[in-house]
C-alpha cells in the first residue's frame, strides 16, 4: 500500500502533463486519494513495511515503522490536500504546472519520510526541490530569478554537503539504511570520525531547514514563492531536515551524544540565531509575506532545541523527541494556512504590504477568523496545535536538569548562582522563551495591521468571499483545533 | 471511574463547548447565542453551588494529556476541588452569571457580532475555571494563556475602533513578557521541585537552597504581575478599558486580574510559605506597594469613569500582592474576595451609567445623576462604600486585615497601606460628588434614565454582597481559603489609623469638590495634574523608549544586520571569490587548440616519467 | 637478426616527428597527418614486439592482429576526419588550427 502513496501523485502528475486532465481537479482526487490511503497506513496498528527492489544488495524498503515516519506522513498528505484545494493558478497552463509540481514536491517529501534506505530517502528529497526551483522561477512574485538562484545554489551546496556526511557516515558504519545504522550501534560499531560527520550533517540538514547563519534563502524564497509551492516546502518540505536529524539520533539511541554531541553547544547558539535574531528581523518586516517567511524560519528555532535537548540527555529525553514531533506537524499546519490565507489576502487586496491594510476583519469576518485562528496557533496559543510541542519542548529542556547548589540569600548572588548552575540547554531555553513575546509581537501587530481598525483603502478592494475560497484553510482549521486539544502523541 | 465523580469536569468543558458553537455556528443568531452562554454560567454557577454544600462530592479523574515514561514529565489534567479552589470557582462563576446577565442588556442593539461577544466570554470562563480549578501548574499556564486570549478578545470586541484593537493588543503582549517570567518559573520549579503538581510539592522547599528559591518564586511571580497588572507592567490594565464594560467588571475588576494573586496564595498553600525566602517576599510585597501608591496617586487625577476605576483595581490588586508578600494569603484572598463583589458592582454600576448617559464616560459631562437615576447610583455608592471601608461594609474587614498583617509584619507596609487608604477615599467620592451631584452638564446625563431589569438586577445582587460578604458568618463559608476564619476586629492602632485615612480622604474630597456644581477639577492645570493624566509618563516612556527605541531599533538592526552582513557581505564575499577563481580557471581555456595538444603531451610526457621511475 | 631496440628506436622518432607536427603546423591536414604518423609508430613497435615475443620463428599475432585493427581503424578515422576537415574548409574558409577558436570568443 505504501508504494500507492508514492505512485498515485506521480500518475495523477502524469496524466495531467501528458493527457492534459484538468489540473487542480485531478491533483485535488490524487491528494483526496492519498488522503484516505495514508489515513489508513498511518493509523494501521502494525507498521507496515514493503520492500521495494535491491540496489546493490540493500534492499529499498518503505516503511512507517521509523519514529517519525507516520506523523510526518500524516502531515505532508494533510498539507498537500489543502494546496491543491486552495490552489488558485492565473491561467489553466499555469494551473497545470502548479499542480504537477504541488504533486511531486509532496511525491519527494512522502518518499523521504518513508525511505528505510538513507539513499533513497536522500533521493526523494532532492527530487522534491526541483520543482521547487522551477516554480519560484516561474511563478514566484518580485525578484523572481534572483531567488530562485539563491535558493537553488544554498539548497544545492547544502545537499551536497549533507551528502558527503550521509556517505561517510554510512561507510565508516557499514550501513545503508537507518534500521541498519541502529543494527550497527546495537552492534557496537561507531563511526570513526564523529565529529566531521556531525557537521557536515549539522550544515547540511541546518541549511536545509534555515538553521541560522544559512536561513537567508528562505524567508524571501517562501515570500515569492506561489502558494502551494510556499505551503509544501515551508510546511512540509522544509521539516526534511529535522526529521533527517532526529531519525538519525534516534537511531543511535543512547550513543546519539557520541555522534553529535561535540557540537551541541555551537547548535544552541545557532538556535538562538534562529530565535532571537530571525526573531527580530521578522518584527522589522512590513510585508505579510516576509513576515511569515521569517516566521517560519524563527520557529525552526524551538525544534532544533528539542534536538539540542535530545543530544545533551543523550537520547534519554522522550519528551523533546515527542514535543518536536508534535511542533513539526504543528508548524506545519500552520504555517500552511498561514501561507494560504496570504494568497487570499492578496487575492482580495492585492497588497501584502502591511500599513496598507486594515479593517479587513469588518468586510471579511470568515477570513480574519481564520488568519486569527492560525495566527494564534503559531504564537503558541493553548488548545491550538503548537502549544502542546512548544510546551513540551520547553519542559523536556529542564527534564534532565539537575539543578547545582547554591548558598547565599543575597539577591545578586543569587542570580550569580543560579546561571551559574544552569547546564547551556537551560540557559538556551531562557533565550528561546522569549521568543514566546518576540512571536506574540509581530503576529498581533500583523493581524491588527490587517483586519482590525478603520477599513483601510487596499482593505476597500476585497469583495466577498466564497466557500470554496476558504475550504481549503477550513480543513487545516480542523486538524490545527484538533491536534491542540488531543495530541497526536500515540503516532 | 464513576460519571458522576467526573462532574467537575464540566466547569471545563461546558463553557468551551458553548464558546465553539456559539463562535462557529451561531454567528448570524446572537439571541440563541447569549442565552447558550448565559445557560452555561448559570449551569456552572449550580455545579459549584451543589459541590460548596455538600451535595455533590468526590474527585475527579485525571486525564493524561501529553503521555511520557517519565511520571513526573507527564502533563496530567487533573481538578484539585478543595475550599480555596471551589469558593474561588463561587466567585468566578457568581459574578460571571452577573456579567452575563447584564450584558444583555448593556450590548441590545450593539451592532458588532454578538456572538463573539459572548463566545469571549465563554472562553473567559472555561479558561479561569482552568486556572482555578488546575492541580498543576501547567494546567494553570494553559487557562493563564487562555485567559489573556479571551481578554484579547474581548477588549478588542470593537475592532475597528483602532484604539480598542492596540489596546488589545498591548495587554496581550505586556501579559505575554509577564508569561516569559511565569514559564521559566514553572520550569524551574520542574527542576526544583521535580514536579509540576500542587499536591507533591509540600514539604519538598526546605531542601533547597534559598538563592534558587527566591529566583524560582520570582520568576513565578512575574506571571502574576503581568496577569494581576502590576508595576511595572501594570500598563494594559487602564487600556483594557476600551472593551465593553460587562467585560471590564468581569475580567479586568473582578476575577482574571486577581488570577495572579490566586495563583501566588495556590503556591503559598502548595510549597508552603517556607518556599517564600525573604527576598522573594520583600520583591513581592514592594512591586505590590508600589503598584498601590502609583496606582492611586494616578486615579486622583483621571476623567473617564471607567479609568477610574481601572486605576483604583491596580491600587487593590497592589494590596494583595502586598498581602502575599506578607505572606498573608488569607488577607489577600479575603480582599480579593470581597473586593471582586465591589469592584464588579462598581463597574456594571459604571455600565449602567454610562449606557443611560449615551455612552458618556466622562465625569465631568455627567452630574444630577442622583435624581434621574437613584437605585443605579444607590448600588454604585454601596460599592463606593466598600472600596473606601467604611466600617460595617465588606472591604472594611477585608483592609483591616491587610492593614493587621502590615502591622505585625512590616509597618511601613501598614502607613504604604494606610496612605493609599486616604487616596482611595479621596478619589472616590470625588468620582462620586461630581459624577453624581450638582447640575447635569451635558446632553447625554440630562436625559438619562434608569437602567432596566436587566443591569438593574446584578447591580442590587452585587450591592447586597457588597454590604455583607464582610462579616464571619458569610466570610467563614465563602472566602477562597483553606480553613478561613474571619478575625473579630479590635480597636488597635489599625482601626485608628485607617479611620483616620478614611476621615483625611473625606475631607479633602469635600474640601475640594464641595458638594457639586463645580464645572471643572480645581486641581487640573498644574504640572503634577499633567503628569498624572499623563500616567506619570510610564506608557510614553515604554511606547517611546522600550518598544519604538530599543525593540525597533534592535529589530532594525538585526535586519540591517541579516540583510547587509550575512546576506551581504558574507555571503557576497563568497560569491565574488567564487566568480575570481572561476575567471583564474578560464584562462585555461584560451581556445587554441595547439596549446591544447602542448598541455596533453606535457601530460602524458609527466606520465610517461613518472612511470618510469616510481617503478 | 636486427634487434628490438632498433625497432623501437625507429618508432620512437617516428612517434616525436610525429608529435612535433601535431604541436609546431598550423595546418590541420597536416596535423591530421602527423596523427597517422603516430599511430604508424604504435603500429612499428607492436609488429617488432610480436617478432620479439615470438618463439622458434613464430610471431606472437595478437600484437599483428591488434596493429591490422589500428590500420583499419585509422582508415576509418581519415574518412571521417578528412570529411570534417572538407566541411569546415566550406564553411570557414581556412584549415589553420589558430583560427579555429570561436568557442573562447
Amino acid at each position: 500500500m505504501l508504494i500507492w502513496l508514492i505512485l498515485v501523485p506521480v500518475i495523477a502528475a502524469a496524466c495531467i502533463g501528458l493527457l492534459k486532465t484538468p489540473g487542480r481537479l485531478t491533483a485535488i482526487i490524487s491528494a483526496a486519494v492519498s488522503l484516505i490511503l495514508g489515513a489508513l497506513a498511518v493509523l494501521a496498528p502494525d507498521c507496515c513495511t514493503e520492500c521495494l527492489t535491491s540496489f546493490c544488495g540493500t534492499p529499498l524498503q518503505l516503511t512507517l515503522g521509523l519514529p517519525l515516519s507516520r506523523i510526518m506522513v500524516l502531515l505532508a498528505i494533510l498539507v498537500t490536500f489543502a494546496a491543491v484545494c486552495g490552489m488558485k493558478a492565473p491561467n489553466a497552463d499555469a494551473e497545470r504546472s502548479w499542480a504537477i509540481s504541488a504533486l511531486l514536491i509532496s511525491t519527494g517529501a512522502i518518499g523521504a519520510f518513508m525511505s528505510d534506505s538513507i539513499i533513497a530517502f536522500y533521493g526523494f528529497h532532492e527530487l522534491a526541490l526541483i520543482p521547487t526551483f522551477v516554480m519560484i522561477g516561474y511563478y514566484g512574485r518580485g525578484d523572481r530569478r534572483n531567488i530562485a538562484w539563491t535558493a537553488t545554489i544554498y539548497l544545492g551546496l547544502a545537499s551536497m554537503v549533507l551528502l558527503a556526511g550521509l556517505l561517510i557516515l554510512c561507510t565508516e558504519m557499514h550501513a545503508w539504511t537507518f534500521n541498519g545504522l541502529a543494527a550497527a550501534v546495537q552492534a557496537g560499531i561507531m563511526p570513526e570520525s564523529p565529529c566531521l560527520i556531525a557537521a557536515l550533517l549539522l550544515v547540511g540538514f541546518g541549511t536545509l531547514v534555515s538553521l541560522f547563519p544559512f536561513h537567508t534563502w528562505a524567508a524571501p524564497a517562501y515570500a515569492s514563492a506561489p502558494t502551494p509551492v510556499a505551503m509544501l516546502h515551508a510546511g512540509v518540505l522544509k521539516k526534511f531536515g529535522l526529521y533527517g536529524l532526529f531519525t538519525l539520533a534516534a537511531m543511535f539511541g543512547p550513543k546519539c551524544q557520541e555522534l553529535f554531541g561535540c557540537w551541541n553547544n555551537w547548535l544552541l547558539v545557532l538556535l538562538l540565531g534562529n530565535v532571537l535574531w530571525v526573531g527580530y528581523v521578522t518584527i522589522s518586516q512590513t510585508r505579510l509575506d516576509d513576515m511569515l517567511g521569517n516566521s517560519s524560519v524563527m520557529h525552526m528555532g524551538y525544534i532544533f532545541l528539542a534536538f539540542a535537548a535530545y543530544i545533551a540527555c543523550n537520547g534519554n529525553n522522550e519528551l523533546a523527541f515527542q514535543g518536536a514531533a508534535l511542533l513539526m506537524l504543528a508548524h506545519g499546519l500552520t504555517i500552511a494556512m498561514l501561507f494560504l490565507l496570504t494568497g487570499q489576502i492578496e487575492a482580495q487586496t492585492r497588497t501584502l504590504e502591511l500599513d496598507c491594510m486594515g479593517g479587513l476583519g469588518t468586510k471579511l469576518p470568515a477570513l480574519g477568523f481564520l488568519f486569527g485562528l492560525a495566527g494564534m496557533a503559531s504564537v503558541g496559543l493553548p488548545l491550538l496545535a503548537n502549544f502542546a510541542g512548544e510546551f513540551s519542548i520547553f519542559v523536556s529542556c529542564f527534564a534532565g536538569w539537575t539543578p547545582a547548589a547554591a548558598t547565599c540569600d543575597c539577591w545578586l548572588g543569587s542570580v550569580a548562582n543560579f546561571f551559574g548552575g544552569m547546564g547551556p540547554v537551560q540557559l538556551a531555553t531562557i533565550g528561546a522563551l522569549w521568543g514566546l513575546v518576540i512571536s506574540a509581537i509581530y503576529m498581533l501587530r500583523a493581524f491588527r495591521n490587517i483586519f482590525e481598525g478603520p477599513v483601510g483603502t487596499a482593505s476597500e478592494r476585497a469583495t466577498k468571499l466564497t466557500v470554496l475560497d476558504i475550504v481549503a484553510a477550513c480543513f487545516l482549521a480542523v486538524f490545527i483545533v484538533l491536534f491542540g486539544i488531543v495530541p497526536p502523541t500515540c503516532l | 471511574m464513576n460519571m458522576i465523580h467526573n462532574l467537575p469536569w464540566l466547569f471545563l468543558l461546558l463553557p468551551l463547548v458553548v464558546a465553539a458553537i456559539d463562535w462557529v455556528c451561531l454567528n448570524k443568531h446572537p439571541r440563541l447565542a447569549a442565552t447558550l452562554s448565559l445557560l452555561s454560567a448559570a449551569a456552572t454557577l449550580g455545579l459549584c453551588i451543589a459541590y460548596l454544600t455538600g451535595l455533590q462530592t468526590g474527585t475527579p479523574g485525571v486525564y493524561t494529556w501529553m503521555p511520557c515514561s517519565l511520571e513526573q514529565l507527564c502533563l496530567h489534567l487533573g481538578l484539585v476541588m478543595d475550599p480555596l479552589a471551589m469558593r474561588m470557582m463561587l466567585v468566578v462563576t457568581g459574578i460571571g452569571l452577573l456579567v452575563h446577565f447584564f450584558s444583555i442588556g448593556y450590548m441590545k442593539g450593539d451592532p458588532s457580532n454578538l456572538s463573539r461577544y459572548y463566545a469571549g466570554l465563554s472562553i473567559f470562563m472555561f479558561s479561569m475555571s482552568t486556572i482555578v480549578l488546575a492541580d498543576n501548574l501547567a494546567m494553570t499556564f494553559i487557562g493563564w494563556e487562555m485567559v489573556g486570549f479571551s481578554s484579547y478578545l474581548l477588549i478588542g470586541h470593537w475592532f475597528n475602533k483602532a484604539s480598542a484593537a492596540d489596546a488589545a493588543k498591548k495587554a496581550f503582549i505586556t501579559n505575554r513578557v509577564g508569561d516569559f517570567g511565569f514559564l521559566l518559573g514553572i520550569l524551574l520549579t520542574l527542576g526544583f521541585f521535580g514536579t509540576m503538581n500542587f499536591a507533591d510539592m509540600a514539604g519538598k522547599a526546605a531542601g533547597i537552597a534559598p538563592a534558587v528559591l527566591t529566583v524560582t518564586i520570582v520568576c513565578l511571580f512575574c506571571g502574576a504581575v503581568g496577569k494581576s497588572a502590576q508595576f511595572p507592567l501594570h500598563v494594559w490594565l487602564p487600556d483594557a478599558m476600551e472593551g465593553p464594560t460587562p467585560v471590564s467588571a468581569l475580567i479586568h475588576a473582578a476575577t482574571m486580574v486577581a488570577a495572579g494573586v490566586y495563583m501566588l496564595v495556590r503556591l503559598q498553600v502548595s510549597m508552603g510559605t517556607e518556599a517564600f525566602t525573604e527576598t522573594a517576599c520583600n520583591i513581592i510585597a514592594w512591586t505590590g506597594a508600589i503598584t498601590a501608591i502609583i496606582a492611586a496617586i494616578m486615579a486622583v487625577q483621571q476623567d473617564d469613569i471607567k479609568r477610574i476605576l481601572a486605576y483604583s483595581t491596580l491600587s487593590q490588586l497592589g494590596y494583595m500582592v502586598m498581602a502575599v508578600g506578607l505572606l498573608a494569603g488569607e488577607a489577600a484572598m479575603f480582599h480579593l474576595y470581597t473586593h471582586a463583589w465591589f469592584k464588579a458592582l462598581l463597574f456594571l454600576g459604571a455600565g449602567a451609567i454610562i449606557i443611560c448617559c449615551h455612552h458618556e464616560q466622562d465625569i465631568w459631562k455627567m452630574g444630577g445623576l442622583t435624581k434621574r437615576m437613584p437605585l443605579t447610583v444607590l448600588c454604585f455608592m454601596m460599592g463606593t462604600c466598600a472600596l473606601i471601608a467604611i466600617p460595617g461594609f465588606s472591604g472594611f474587614f477585608s483592609k483591616e486585615a491587610i492593614l493587621d498583617a502590615a502591622l505585625s509584619k512590616n509597618p511601613v507596609f501598614f502607613w504604604i497601606g494606610a496612605g493609599v487608604a486616604a487616596l482611595t477615599t479621596f478619589y472616590m467620592l470625588r468620582l462620586c460628588i461630581v459624577a453624581f451631584m450638582g447640575p447635569a452638564r451635558d446632553h447625554g446625563a440630562e436625559h438619562a434614565k434608569e437602567a432596566g431589569f436587566t443591569m438593574a438586577l446584578p447591580l442590587v445582587i452585587l450591592a447586597v454582597m457588597a454590604v455583607i460578604s464582610g462579616y464571619g458568618f458569610i466570610a467563614n463559608d465563602l472566602v477562597p481559603f483553606n480553613g478561613f476564619h474571619a478575625h473579630g476586629f479590635a480597636l488597635g492602632l489599625p482601626f485608628y489609623v485607617s479611620m483616620g485615612a478614611l476621615a483625611l480622604g473625606i475631607l479633602l474630597a469635600l474640601a475640594i469638590y464641595g458638594l457639586g456644581g463645580r464645572t471643572k477639577d480645581p486641581l487640573a492645570g498644574n504640572c503634577i495634574s499633567k503628569a498624572l493624566r499623563n500616567r506619570l509618563y510610564i506608557d510614553a516612556l515604554y511606547d517611546k523608549v522600550i518598544i519604538g527605541g530599543l525593540q525597533q531599533g534592535f529589530a532594525h538592526v538585526m535586519e540591517f544586520l541579516d540583510c547587509y552582513i550575512i546576506r551581504g557581505i558574507i555571503c557576497q564575499t563568497l560569491v565574488w571569490f567564487t566568480v575570481r577563481i572561476g575567471y583564474l580557471c578560464s584562462w585555461l581555456q584560451c581556445g587554441s587548440l595547439r596549446a591544447y595538444t602542448l598541455v596533453s603531451a606535457m601530460g602524458l610526457i609527466i606520465l610517461i616519467l613518472l612511470l618510469a621511475y616510481q617503478f | 637478426m636486427i634487434p628490438l631496440a632498433h625497432y623501437l628506436i625507429l618508432s620512437g622518432i617516428l612517434f616525436s616527428i610525429g608529435l612535433a607536427g601535431v604541436l609546431i603546423r598550423k595546418n590541420i591536414i597536416v596535423v591530421f597527418m602527423c596523427l597517422e604518423m603516430m599511430l604508424t609508430a604504435a603500429n612499428v613497435a607492436l609488429v617488432a614486439f610480436s617478432r620479439a615475443q615470438g618463439t622458434a620463428g613464430v610471431p606472437v599475432y595478437d600484437a599483428q592482429v591488434l596493429s591490422l585493427f589500428i590500420t583499419g581503424i585509422a582508415a576509418a578515422e581519415v574518412a571521417i576526419g578528412l570529411a570534417l576537415i572538407v566541411a569546415m574548409f566550406r564553411a570557414r574558409r581556412t584549415v589553420e588550427s589558430t583560427a579555429l577558436n570561436s568557442l573562447k570568443d
